[in-house]
């Protein structure tokens, strides 16, 4: 992912992270893995509900979390893009954000 | 010397089955390349299965002219490919068992604004995130909103 962030901001796009993780949690992977956009916390799904997004019971204690996906926003709040992975292993296609991005006037 | 040739027919079923298994566990991997990543999933489910089938197969054909520890090995090796055979399937159901997102919302919809703490236990807004200014002191065209599972 932060590979990809060069590409992103030169097409205007900000990726911002979010999940279950606390603060803490997301510091640590943050550091794990280099990345310098924003991983945002949302303990209580709270707005994770309201994305309809949540898993019940698929995190490893049998906890609820989000499932994946993506949404490409516009500077009005709609969506111009968005992406439901099947399997959680097969990651999105960043040229059909991308080229979904350049759509944007 | 027709006899070497015989042999060997018999026996290359079962070591291609063997380097297809072990192909088979490799595969599971590819997610880490830049490949497209919609078929690896099926690959991950139909490699163990062909490999499988040609051990199978290999074995018995293997099986008369074999000694005790060769037959011994073959069905040790027959075992360990069922079990990573098992485990594809498994697998394979498991990461496809996410919810569907029927309410989320859909293109051309607006999205629910949020106030959610960053890595430093700030509240971020997402009209903050549409509006300031990035790294390249530009505005942002457009926000993507990644949700994830958890690190763990």
């Amino acid at each position: 992912m932060e590979k990809d962030l060069k590409e992103f901001q030169a097409a205007g796009v900000r990726p911002v992270a979010i999940s279950v993780d606390t603060p803490e949690q997301s510091r640590d992977l943050c550091k794990k893995a280099g990345y310098t956009f924003p991983l945002l916390s949302d303990p209580k799904l709270e707005t994770t509900r309201r994305y309809d997004l949540v898993h019940r019971g698929g995190g490893p204690e049998g906890n609820d979390i989000s499932r994946p996906a993506e949404f490409l926003v516009d500077s009005t709040g709609t969506v111009r893009w968005e992406n439901f992975t099947e399997d959680i292993r097969v990651r999105p296609r960043a040229d059909q954000m991308l080229a979904a991005a350049k759509a944007i006037p | 010397m027709p006899e070497m040739n015989q042999t060997r027919g018999r026996s290359s079923a079962f070591w291609w089955g063997l380097i297809i298994v072990l192909l088979a566990v490799a595969s599971n991997f590819l997610y880490w390349l830049r490949v497209p990543q919609r078929l690896i999933p099926w690959i991950n489910l139909i490699l163990p299965a062909i490999g499988l089938l040609l051990i199978i197969i290999g074995l018995k054909r293997l099986w008369p002219s074999g000694r005790l520890w060769a037959k011994i090995l073959g069905i040790v090796v027959t075992l360990v490919s069922a079990t990573v055979f098992a485990f594809s399937v498994w697998l394979f159901v498991h990461v496809r068992d996410v919810p569907g997102p029927a309410g989320a919302p859909k293109v051309g919809q607006k999205v629910p604004d949020f106030s959610l703490a960053d890595t430093s236990g700030r509240s971020v807004s997402l009209t903050e995130l549409l509006t300031n200014p990035m790294e390249n002191a530009s505005r942002p065209k457009a926000v993507l909103l990644i949700f994830y599972r958890g690190y763990w």
